[in-house]
């Protein structure tokens, strides 16, 4: 593609990423600076450490997201070398379903840990434990994320490691823990190490787990700043806090680029080959990983079912009144607008992106929607556009803009690994690149694109800090709606709740189903 | 018949042309051996369009064609992995070609089928591509290549990726059509005999410059 095509791609979410994400983020991290708002001059980035309140929030936000990261590790680990060693009867659709978090709400998450974990949890009855106003909560939460992030890694990872490698060292006398730790070990760490930058940054600056499982003394500066700006109206002191955050994040998304563009995949002629356990202590450590995934991945989303099935009538019939009918339609069609132009924007990214000088700085900056934290983001947009808060417009294409790195990632990933050689055999049979692109190009690409639009839907029909930021009473959407049931008092409110969080599990669920269908692929493709 | 004119290309500091000039005419297939970077596949792509060349001229029946894009050239290019669509069916591989000309998808079904027939492919029109073996997705990569009816036939290592016995039998194959078709061809290959069995000239390239070799 030449080079002026690939500029006037990248315009489009270049202008979208700069007018949605830096531009507000600078006019922020200019308040934050300053510590004004409107003149007046209130607080400064570094008066914020004399503040023992607001320095517990960052050192606790800092904390938790880095005790996430040990435990993931921990736990992540070893379910990841199971996974990427032995074969055993439904492996499969392990590796299928660790996806699933990635489909979840946040807010549905933080459903699942309290329907286990809360006062009436499933498990805390059962144990007698109570975790409320504990930290648990909220890293119980976190991993039900972000473990699956680091098993996945490990797995990609583990699939690197050449056979004959670990054979020549176990050859040279290695045992097999010294083969893990001196030929698996260097080829998995810088993986391991990029998954846990993104680990950090998701658990650092997160806001909906935060927000139900951190209670008053553990919710981190993310729900610190949402209190400021909605209920206290101090907006010096969260513009202060969001900057840090952004330095702070701003970082380790550095190290996490750094890391990221030293790794290459190897050439896998000789994979690992998969082995049946066949001693006891393989059968031990396949089933002990189960169980690990089943407790932090599985059993929040069972609870929440469990939940929603035990239901009083009340709540079921609170799923047909009006306003859910009403906060269901709006997920649906912010959600479908917003889906259609994260895939405009996605794609004219990744293709704009190409394979030459600076595709690596275009790559990394699909990332940042990623990275940046959504209530950094919607706090900037209400001070660079105070006049346009009310608009649906903004909404929307806060959205998208949040939702499209998904797309992109996944399209260049695809187009990374397709042969340039295709397109250039149809350029010589006949083909003008706008041919090509449509004949070959995008049918080859079409599962990639699928696979980033279902994750982009994902994201924008379980979008919750933005909305709550930007959002008006009549734009309710689920997550909202299942916040403002939580909020209030009363067993019928909280069954509700978990009702709505599967309702919008289905629907996200479904969705993916829809759009990723494999079967949908091979009936074009036939 | 297919000109180049003091064709240079620099990759890294170093020639992969250097003031090069070669014909080609129809009917004639004209070899190009040497070693794996010389810059052989490059060469072919400035024929086909698909690379621009830092200097020089590529000329078709004394027409300048330097600056038409691939598509307009009406040459074929084939790669040592075949590099068949594999979204597509062997039938609608074939008559990918004939529907770019704006052929309706029917005819030039219909065309591909005959094609096909000619190749012993027929039975295969509605398979997939990777279903076939080596030969087979060779011959599919040909005779999509010969369907549109090329100007300029460009073999990039047709045979390496298929074994001894295959690559002789395809090899005459290969000729036959060449030659009954009457199109000026250009084999790049690193396989002398291979060359020498094909090829009515051979030249060698190094160092951004052709020695003829027979």
């Amino acid at each position: 593609m030449k080079r002026s095509s690939r500029v006037a791609l990248l315009l489009l979410p270049s202008a979208a990423v700069v007018l949605m994400l830096l531009l507000p983020m600078l006019r922020l991290a200019a308040e934050g600076w300053s510590g004004s708002v409107n003149g007046s001059v209130e607080w400064s980035f570094i008066t914020i450490w004399q503040d023992d309140f607001l320095k517990w929030r960052l050192l606790w936000s800092f904390t938790q997201a880095v005790v996430t990261c040990v435990l993931a590790l921990v736990f992540g680990l070893p379910v990841a070398w199971v996974l990427a060693r032995f074969e055993f009867p439904g492996r499969q659709l392990v590796l299928r379903l660790l996806m699933l978090p990635f489909v979840v709400p946040t807010l549905v998450a933080a459903l699942g840990v309290l329907a286990l974990w809360g006062p009436q949890g499933v498990f805390s009855q059962a144990l007698g434990i109570d975790l409320q106003d504990t930290p648990w909560l909220l890293l119980y939460g976190n991993l039900f994320f972000n473990l699956c992030l680091v098993i996945r890694a490990g797995v990609d990872a583990l699939g690197q490691v050449n056979a004959h490698c670990v054979a020549a060292s176990r050859s040279l006398g290695a045992t097999p823990w010294r083969a893990f730790w001196r030929v698996e070990w260097p080829v998995i760490a810088p993986w391991l190490t990029s998954s846990l930058c993104l680990v950090f940054l998701y658990c650092f600056s997160g806001f909906g787990l935060a927000l139900v499982l951190g209670g008053q003394r553990y919710a981190t500066v993310e729900v610190e700043i949402y209190t400021l700006v909605a209920y206290e109206l101090k907006l010096a002191q969260a513009s202060s806090l969001a900057l840090w955050m952004l330095v702070l994040t701003g970082l380790v998304a550095l190290a996490y680029a750094y890391v990221e563009k030293r790794l290459s995949v190897a050439t896998r002629l000789h994979p690992v080959a998969l082995r049946h356990p066949k001693t006891a202590l393989d059968g031990l450590a396949v089933f002990a990983s189960l169980a690990i995934l089943f407790f932090f991945c599985a059993a929040p989303i069972l609870a929440i079912v469990w939940r929603a099935l035990l239901a009083d009538s009340q709540a079921w019939a609170a799923l047909l009144d009006t306003e859910t009918l009403h906060a269901l339609w709006n997920t649906l069609r912010f959600s479908a607008v917003a889906l259609l132009i994260a895939t405009v924007l996605g794609i004219a990214h990744a293709l704009g992106t190409g394979t030459g000088r600076g595709s690596v700085a275009w790559r990394a900056a699909a990332y940042l929607p990623l990275i940046a934290s959504p209530v950094t983001v919607a706090f900037g947009l209400l001070l660079l556009y105070p006049d346009w808060t009310a608009s649906l417009s903004l909404l929307i294409a806060a959205y998208a803009v949040l939702a499209y790195p998904f797309v992109t990632k996944a399209m260049t990933a695809g187009l990374g690994s397709l042969p340039d050689n295709l397109g250039q055999v149809a350029r010589t049979l006949g083909a003008s690149p706008w041919r090509t692109f449509w004949r070959v190009t995008l049918p080859l690409l079409s599962p990639a694109l699928r696979r980033g639009m279902a994750f982009a839907a994902a994201t924008a029909l379980g979008e919750f800090a933005v909305t709550l930021f930007l959002s008006r009473p009549e734009w309710t959407t689920l997550t909202t709606l299942i916040y403002q049931r939580l909020g209030k008092p009363g067993a019928v409110n909280l069954d509700t709740a978990m009702l709505l969080a599967c309702l919008l599990m289905l629907l996200s669920a479904l969705v993916f189903v829809v759009i990723d269908s494999p079967q949908r692929a091979d009936k074009r493709n036939d | 018949m297919l000109e180049l004119k003091s064709i240079s290309k620099r990759y890294e500091n170093r020639f992969l042309a250097d003031k090069l000039s070669l014909s080609v005419s129809r009917g004639e297939i004209v070899a190009l051996l040497g070693a794996s970077g010389a810059g052989k596949s490059s060469l072919l792509k400035i024929v086909a369009g698909l690379e621009q060349a830092d200097a020089g001229q590529v000329f078709f029946d004394q027409q300048d064609i330097t600056q038409l894009p691939p598509e307009k050239r009406h040459f074929a290019l084939m790669f040592q992995d075949f590099a068949l669509f594999p979204h597509l069916n062997v039938l609608d591989n074939v008559a990918f070609g004939l529907i770019e000309q704006r052929l309706n998808k029917k005819t030039a079904r219909e065309q591909a089928l005959a094609m096909l027939a000619r190749f012993n492919l027929a039975t295969h029109a509605t398979d997939k591509v990777t279903t076939l073996s080596g030969g087979e997705q060779q011959r599919v990569a040909l005779a999509r290549a010969l369907i549109t009816q090329p100007k300029v036939l460009l073999l990039d290592e047709p045979f390496s990726a298929l074994d001894a016995e295959l690559r002789q039998s395809l090899r005459d194959e290969f000729k036959q059509h060449i030659s009954h078709m009457g199109i000026a061809t250009i084999l790049v290959t690193h396989d002398e005999l291979e060359a020498r069995a094909m090829a009515n000239r051979g030249f060698r390239l190094t160092a951004g410059q052709l020695t003829p070799v027979w």
